[in-house]
């Protein structure tokens, strides 16, 4: 789609666009079939508000007595067969007087509902819509109002208005109105920056049909789920007050005024206090779960991550594997890594898939890729840092350790004295409510024992080497005092500050602006000899990589696709992605920063070409490429790779 | 830090303001007669002229208004109409009630809140933090005062083992007075425990999935120390709104719980306000409630400034 389309599209409102597309509706009858298969909970929860709704309109059918039938020889019964729920001290119904008592919590919640759908919404949409003086005087009236807690300020009404069923849904429905308009407005300054309600203004349609027509159906949605809890609320309100004896008359059947019966009654007769609590509560949960549940339609569920802290599965499921021989100057092996994901749907997705790799001492790595390659996957496996929702086969030695299997606990004690990281928002990193110093000093205190006077001297003196200046008084700031450059210096003396063998750096410097990336890239580099490490320095940016890397490793879709010394990859690609990615990057140009662009993107997991998967991209795909999985050979996934001569210099 | 408290005690006083002329503008939005209301339908006309003069009704509402702060403002919230006594010394024997029981249920809501809150969000999706989040819908939807009469039959009635109702002064019996507050406060107290609980829930899962965690973790910090240093307070710096506004719903209940248990607290002063037009005491317990408020949402700000920096001016 193009962009000028895309731009009238949202001239209209979303709620007219589904009425535009709604030519093809399909019948009521279907459209509640669907509803029930897609939100089942939503679906009952309207079934169980339609229940209550007929319970309190056919009550008097219902019922077997008059409510307010005295029996006196019948006094304090228990549940029996001619009364179903025992009788209270007048001897009246205990299940008549329910039923009834489902009728005024029906009446007077809904009443006062909708005294808040009908007062405040109008007002707050209003409010929102014109703004400036307007909504600051409306929001300190309110603010006042809402300072008293609603039960206190229902008080206070019913001390004006007096008692009786339509003062207690008016003095509740009062107090929702305060709580609806302040929503309203919220939804409204919202929808006021949106682009279909400045074409209304400027289409000339007047103020109130825009209001109504117009932006009342877009937030319509969230009303009615707020509308679901007021409901909620309402009864419990209003229960609580005829508890007080302050709602209802004393001959109009109400849970809360039977509870407060049974509550004189609590020793003689206890069983009284059952049947009104027991339906107080089924109603509020009901329409708790109304809202909830038109909440989780509309917005979409919050899929929680499954968590398990004690066990650590990845140790108990893995085979014992042995390190692989490695050199001296060798630090970290990476295995045949696969790491996948389940899917929504329950299908595992691979994010990375056969990933092998040497990283030796004193040397810098690139691995770049675009967005959605899996470099940054790559490096949090180095470090042993999946998340728990991933599942992954292979291994990572560093040492004779594998991070990828080793107990939570064990891995945690490599992270800081043999292996470091950095990431790319270095403010974001750090925790808001902690000075910077606090966490800087955390690694040297747990991986070498150093007392807190101790790790404070040596943060500060890194903190000198890294180039912050005033270090010593730095340290007792909170992160957000700090610029994204001198965040990252910090960060980066952090990481060296167990002396660690080997560095992996996430994107360290695309956060920051260009002269400081610049600055802090030099420095990685000056550290990276000083101390002998061996650096992986993940980005998207190939500038980056010709600036401070030696070796290059390029990624597409979850493989490596071509390996290779920095100066040979970049003068002579021999991956068409390589190439393309070359191509597309401002050459003399000190690091950019921009993204490189390659007609496409990087297609999902669960949608990888079965043969070379940068086919639907590449330039120079042929039918062979199209049939099955490529090796990586010779540093190279391309089956053209020894046909095709890709010079950059062109 | 200074600053900030400055600041928050200058915003609280605008509020108690505010407060205030809401709870004088009561009187005048009732549509009976304040004289009328104070002297029964059953008096005469010279009566009525007698005591409007006397309250200065049939002055400019200003003028009321500015007298009624000078007065307040003076200790003096006027008389109650039907118990012939000062509105002050009334309140000042319920505050006493109504705070032992504010202030234990909100610590008992908040430490329980709190550990089942972190206690779930460290294993969301487990079938602990399913049972937490079932038992906290099922705990917003039991209406307070029948957990409250449910709780006296069985510990009261049934078991025998602590008073029905009643309150016994710390004065008159330390020991007595916290048996009696025992079952009122742990009845009000679900209500805050179970809101506390649920967005402590919330905040642990968010603060879980930022960036400086995996970043603490990365740098080898135990997950233990991640927990009880990073986790723990960036939640709870999160909730800490969220408890001001439950002391709030709390004090709101406690009239419930106040009329279950037979406390003579302000919530039955207030009912009682209520239920006999008794605006005096209505305004004045009113005043209270709100200051009681202000003062708690205050301590709350500096407590906040305290944890977070991000929140104090600079
Ligand atoms: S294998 Fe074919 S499609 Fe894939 S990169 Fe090489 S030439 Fe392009």
């Amino acid at each position: 789609m193009t962009l000028a389309a895309e731009e009238t599209e949202s001239v209209i409102s979303p709620a007219g666009r589904q009425l535009r597309q709604g030519n093809k509706a399909p019948r009521p009858a279907r459209r509640w079939m669907t509803l029930i298969r897609r939100e089942p909970l939503a679906a009952a929860c309207l079934a169980g508000i339609a229940l209550l709704v007929l319970i309190a309109l056919l009550a008097p059918a219902l019922a077997p007595y008059d409510p307010n039938n005295n029996d006196v020889l019948n006094r304090l019964k228990g549940p029996s067969a001619t009364f179903w729920l025992g009788t209270d001290e007048l001897g009246r119904d205990l299940f008549s007087r329910l039923l009834y008592g489902a009728r005024t919590a029906v009446e007077t919640s809904f009443q006062s509902v909708g005294m808040a759908l009908l007062i405040g919404v109008p007002l707050g949409l209003l409010i929102g819509y014109l703004g400036g003086w307007w909504d600051r005087v409306a929001m300190r009236v309110t603010d006042i109002a809402q300072s008293i807690p609603s039960l206190i300020f229902a008080f206070a009404v019913i001390a004006i208005l007096g008692r009786g069923v339509n003062q207690t849904a008016i003095a509740v429905g009062i107090v929702f109105s305060i709580i609806m308009l302040r929503i309203a407005r919220g939804l409204m300054l919202r929808e006021r920056e949106l682009l279909y309600v400045d074409a209304a203004r400027v289409g000339g349609l007047s103020t109130p049909r825009i209001l109504f027509r117009e932006i009342l159906p877009n937030v319509a949605g969230p009303l009615i789920v707020e509308a679901a809890l007021l409901l909620g609320s309402a009864i419990m309100l209003i229960t609580m007050l005829s508890f007080l004896g302050l709602g209802l008359e004393a001959s109009t059947p109400d849970w809360g005024s039977m509870l407060d019966e049974a509550r004189k009654y609590q020793v003689l007769h206890p069983f009284m206090a059952l049947p009104p609590g027991l339906a107080i509560m089924a109603a509020v949960l009901l329409f708790n779960f109304t809202g909830d549940s038109l909440r989780d339609a509309l917005m979409g569920r919050r899929r929680v991550a499954h968590r398990k802290l004690r066990q650590d599965r990845r140790a108990r499921n893995a085979p014992k594997a042995k390190a692989p021989v490695q050199d001296a100057d060798t630090v970290l092996t990476v295995q045949g890594l696969r790491v996948s994901y389940l899917s929504e749907s329950g299908k595992p997705m691979e994010v990375l898939s056969d990933i092998s790799l040497d990283l030796h001492r004193g040397e810098t790595v690139g691995l770049v890729g675009e967005s959605g390659s899996g470099k940054s996957t790559t490096g949090m496996a180095m470090v042993g840092l999946l998340p728990d929702t991933a599942s992954s086969s292979g291994h990572v030695w560093l040492g004779d350790t594998d991070m990828l299997t080793a107990p939570a606990a064990e891995a945690a004690k490599r992270r800081g004295p043999e292996i470091a990281m950095v990431f790319q928002d270095p403010i974001g990193s750090l925790s808001p409510v902690h000075t910077v110093g606090q966490q800087l000093i955390e690694p040297m205190q747990h991986h070498l024992g150093l007392g807190k006077e101790e790790a404070t001297r040596r943060v500060i003196e890194l903190l000198e080497m890294v180039g912050i200046p005033n270090a010593a008084q730095r340290i007792n700031d909170y992160p957000h005092q700090f610029s994204g450059g001198m965040a990252q210096r910090a960060m980066i003396a952090m990481a060296l500050s167990c002396r660690p063998k080997m560095l992996v750096a996430d994107e360290p410097t695309s956060a920051l602006d260009v002269t400081v990336q610049a600055q802090v890239l030099k420095l990685l580099g000056r550290l990276s000899t000083e101390f002998d490490m061996a650096v992986l320095l993940v980005t998207h940016d190939l500038g980056v990589v010709s600036e401070a890397c030696d070796r290059v490793v390029v990624m597409y879709a979850g493989e490596i696709v071509e390996v290779g010394k920095v100066a040979d990859v970049l003068a002579k690609p021999r991956h068409p992605y390589t190439y393309a990615l070359l191509k597309a990057t401002p050459r003399n140009e000190a690091p950019a920063g921009r993204l490189p662009t390659i007609p496409g993107t990087v297609p999902p997991p669960w949608d990888f070409p079965r043969g070379c998967r940068f086919a639907p991209r590449c330039a120079f795909v042929k039918e062979a490429c199209t049939i099955a999985p490529v090796a990586l050979v010779d540093g190279v996934r391309c089956v053209r790779a020894g046909e095709l001569s890709l010079e950059v210099g062109a | 830090m200074p600053r900030l408290i400055a600041l928050r005690i200058a915003m609280s006083l605008l509020s108690l303001f505010l407060a205030a002329s809401f709870a004088f503008s009561l009187v005048h939005l009732s549509p009976t007669d304040p004289a009328i209301l104070a002297l029964g339908d059953g008096a005469s006309e010279a009566q009525r002229l007698k005591l409007t003069q006397e309250l200065g009704l049939d002055r400019p509402i200003l003028v009321q208004l500015a007298t009624w702060f000078m007065r307040v403002l003076g200790g003096d919230l006027g008389q109650s109409i039907f118990a012939h006594k000062p509105v002050t010394s009334m309140i000042g024997d319920a505050i006493p009630v109504t705070l032992s029981l504010l202030i234990a249920a909100s610590v008992i809501a908040v430490i329980l809140g709190i550990t089942i809150g972190i206690y779930a969000g460290l294993r969301s999706g487990s079938w602990v933090d399913r049972l937490v989040t079932s038992g906290v819908s099922a705990s917003l939807a039991i209406p307070s005062f029948w957990l409250a009469l449910l709780l006296a039959y069985f510990f009261a009635v049934k078991l025998r083992i602590l008073p029905v109702a009643g309150y016994t002064t710390y004065a008159e019996s330390p020991s007595r007075w916290v048996i009696g507050l025992l079952l009122p406060s742990f009845a009000l107290s679900v209500h805050g425990a179970a809101v506390i609980a649920r967005h402590m829930r919330g905040a642990v899962i968010d603060v879980l999935d930022s960036a400086f965690i995996n970043a603490a973790r990365a740098r080898g910090t135990p997950m233990r120390v991640v927990i009880s240093r990073y986790v723990f307070k960036n939640a709870l710096v999160s909730v800490m709104p969220i408890i001001g506004i439950e002391v709030a719903v709390l004090l709101a209940i406690s009239t419930v719980i106040e009329k279950v248990f037979v406390l003579p607290g302000l919530g039955t002063l207030m009912v009682n306000a209520v239920i006999t037009s008794d605006f005096p005491l209505l305004q004045g317990t009113i005043l209270v409630t709100a200051t009681i408020l202000i003062t708690v949402n205050l301590m709350i700000d500096i407590v906040m400034g305290l944890l977070d920096s991000r929140i104090r001016p600079q």
